[in-house]
C-alpha cells in the first residue's frame, strides 16, 4: 500500500486508543458487534468462542460441582444428576454473561455503528489502493488529478471518524455536558460540508464512486453525532 | 482463531508479549486467549492419558487436567496479588494474571509436544506403572520449566526498571545493579521475590492436592470407569509407591 493510504487506514491501535476498549472484528472489550451477522466468518467466530467460553466454564464447573457434592452424597449413585445440574448451572453462567454483554452493548450502540463507519472507511481506502495498482499495471486509465481530490475527501473523512469515536468515549466516559463536544461536533460539521463542497466527477469515474462512499461515511458519522446530541 | 495466533505470538516474542502485559496492551484479548488455548491443549492431553483406560476415562480426563492446572491457579492467584499489592506492586490484577496464564499456556503448548511421545509409549508398552511413571515425569518437566518462565516473566515486573530491549545487558546482572544502587524500594522489591518463590511453593503443593483429589486422571486398566476415587493418602505417597512397584 502507497505511504499516503496507509497513513490514512484507522488501525486498531488507534481504535483502542480512540475509544478506550480493545477493538477487533468481532468484539468490542466483551461485547458482540452487531455487525458480525453480515459476515459468516465472523459469526463462526463469534460462535466458536461462545463454544470455547462454555467448554472452559464446565471446565471449573464440572470437576468443582462433584467434589462439592462428594462431601454430601454418594457419588456413584447419583452421577448423573450432578452431571446434568452442573451443566445447567454451566448454561446459566454462559447465558446469564451473555445477558450482561448483551446489556453492556446497548450503551455502547453508538461505538459500533462507528466502528462499523471505520470498517467501510478501511475499504473504500483499499478499494483506492486497488485502483492505484491497476493503473500502475495500465489495466485502467484513472485522471491522477482525481486521486489527488479522494485522497483529501478520505483525509476529511477519517478526521472526522477520529473525532466522532473521540466524542463518544467523552460521552461514555462522563456522560455530561462536556465543553470539548461542542467543539468537536462543531469540527465534523464543518468536515461534512467541506466533503460535500470538493468538486470531483461523482458519477462518471471509479474514484467518483469511492468519494459517494466516502461522503456517505460522512453522513452517517454525522447522524451518529447527532443521535448522540440526543 | 485468533486464540492460537495470541499463543504464537507469546511462543515466538515472548518478551514483547511481556511487555504489551506491562504496558495493559490488550490484556483481556490476551487472557481470553490464552484460558481458551492452554485448556484446548490440556484437554488434549487429557484425552490422551485418558486413553490408556476407556472412552469415559477420555472425557473424564480431558475435563480434569485443564481444571487441575486452572483452578489451582484461581485457587493461588489472591494469595499473590494480594501480597504483591500489600508490598508495593503496581500490576494490576488482570496484568498480573496474564502473566500467570503465560506460564500454565506454556506449559500446556509443552505437554501438547509430548503428546506423540505419549501416544506411542500407550500404543507399545503395557506396563500401568510405567505409564504412570514416564507421564509424571513429563508433568514434572514441563510444569518446571513453565515455571521457569514464570519466574523470568515476574521479575521485570519485581524491578521494572530494566530494559528489557537491550540484549547487550545480561538481566540478572542488570536487576543486581538496579536494586543495589539505584532503587530506592529496593527491600520491597525483594520481599516481593520471596512473594513469589512462596507463591511458587503454594501452587505447586495446592496443584498436587487437588491433583490427587481429582484422581483418577489414567484410570487403572482393567477396573471399571471411576469419576472419582475415595480420598485417601496423597500424592507424594502414590510417586513413591510407584516407583516402588517398578523397581521391587
Amino acid at each position: 500500500m502507497q505511504p499516503d493510504l496507509n497513513r490514512l487506514k484507522i488501525g486498531e491501535e488507534e481504535l483502542e486508543r480512540l475509544s478506550g476498549l480493545e477493538i477487533n472484528d468481532v468484539f468490542m472489550d466483551d461485547v458482540c458487534r452487531p455487525s458480525i451477522v453480515h459476515s459468516s466468518k465472523k459469526l463462526f467466530s463469534f460462535f466458536l468462542t461462545q463454544f470455547f467460553w462454555f467448554g472452559l466454564v464446565c471446565i471449573f464447573v464440572l470437576p468443582t460441582g462433584f467434589i462439592i457434592a462428594q462431601n454430601f452424597i454418594n457419588l456413584s449413585k447419583n452421577i448423573f444428576t450432578i452431571l446434568k445440574i452442573t451443566l445447567v448451572i454451566s448454561v446459566i453462567i454462559v447465558l446469564a454473561w451473555n445477558f450482561y454483554t448483551w446489556v453492556k452493548g446497548k450503551q455502547i450502540t453508538s461505538l459500533a455503528n462507528l466502528l462499523d463507519e471505520v470498517d467501510k472507511y478501511n475499504e473504500t481506502v483499499e478499494a483506492v489502493d486497488v485502483l492505484n495498482r491497476l493503473t500502475a499495471v495500465g489495466s485502467t486509465d484513472v485522471n491522477l488529478v482525481e486521486r489527488e481530490k479522494v485522497i483529501e475527501v478520505l483525509s476529511v473523512t477519517r478526521d472526522s471518524l477520529v473525532s466522532a469515536l473521540m466524542v463518544e468515549r467523552i460521552l461514555r466516559q462522563h456522560k455530561g455536558l462536556i465543553s470539548r463536544r461542542h467543539q468537536l461536533l462543531t469540527h465534523i460539521e464543518n468536515n461534512l460540508s467541506t466533503l460535500t463542497g470538493l468538486e470531483v466527477n461523482r458519477q462518471a469515474s471509479e474514484y467518483g464512486q469511492l468519494v459517494n462512499d466516502a461522503l456517505s461515511i460522512g453522513i452517517s458519522v454525522q447522524q451518529e453525532m447527532q443521535n448522540l446530541q440526543s | 482463531m485468533w486464540h492460537f495466533t495470541v499463543l504464537i505470538v507469546l511462543l515466538r516474542d515472548r518478551e514483547r508479549f511481556l511487555r504489551e502485559i506491562r504496558q495493559g496492551v490488550k490484556i483481556k484479548n490476551k487472557i481470553a486467549a490464552l484460558l481458551i488455548s492452554s485448556a484446548i491443549f490440556l484437554a488434549i492431553y487429557g484425552a490422551i492419558i485418558g486413553a490408556y483406560q476407556s472412552w469415559l476415562q477420555v472425557l473424564a480426563s480431558a475435563v480434569k487436567l485443564p481444571a487441575l492446572y486452572l483452578i489451582t491457579l484461581v485457587i493461588c492467584f489472591p494469595t499473590l496479588y494480594f501480597f504483591n499489592v500489600l508490598f508495593g506492586s503496581v500490576q494490576s490484577l488482570e496484568q498480573q494474571f496474564a502473566l500467570l496464564l503465560t506460564a500454565v499456556s506454556i506449559t500446556s503448548v509443552l505437554l501438547f509436544s509430548f503428546a506423540p511421545v505419549t501416544i506411542f509409549f500407550l500404543a507399545t508398552i503395557n506396563s500401568y506403572q510405567w505409564f504412570l511413571l514416564l507421564n509424571v515425569t513429563i508433568f514434572a518437566i514441563t510444569g518446571f520449566i513453565g515455571i521457569y518462565f514464570l519466574y523470568q516473566a515476574m521479575k521485570p515486573v519485581l524491578i521494572p526498571t530494566i530494559n528489557v530491549t537491550d540484549g547487550e545487558r545480561d538481566a540478572d546482572a542488570a536487576a543486581d545493579e538496579v536494586n543495589s544502587v539505584t532503587d530506592p524500594d529496593s527491600d520491597s522489591k525483594k520481599v516481593r521475590t520471596k512473594i513469589l518463590q512462596f507463591w511458587l511453593g503454594l501452587y505447586a503443593f495446592v496443584g498436587s492436592q487437588l491433583g490427587w483429589t481429582l484422581r483418577p486422571f489414567f484410570g487403572a486398566p482393567g477396573q471399571p470407569f471411576e469419576l472419582f476415587r475415595e480420598r485417601e493418602g496423597n500424592f507424594y505417597l502414590a510417586v513413591v509407591k510407584a516407583i516402588g512397584h517398578i523397581l521391587f
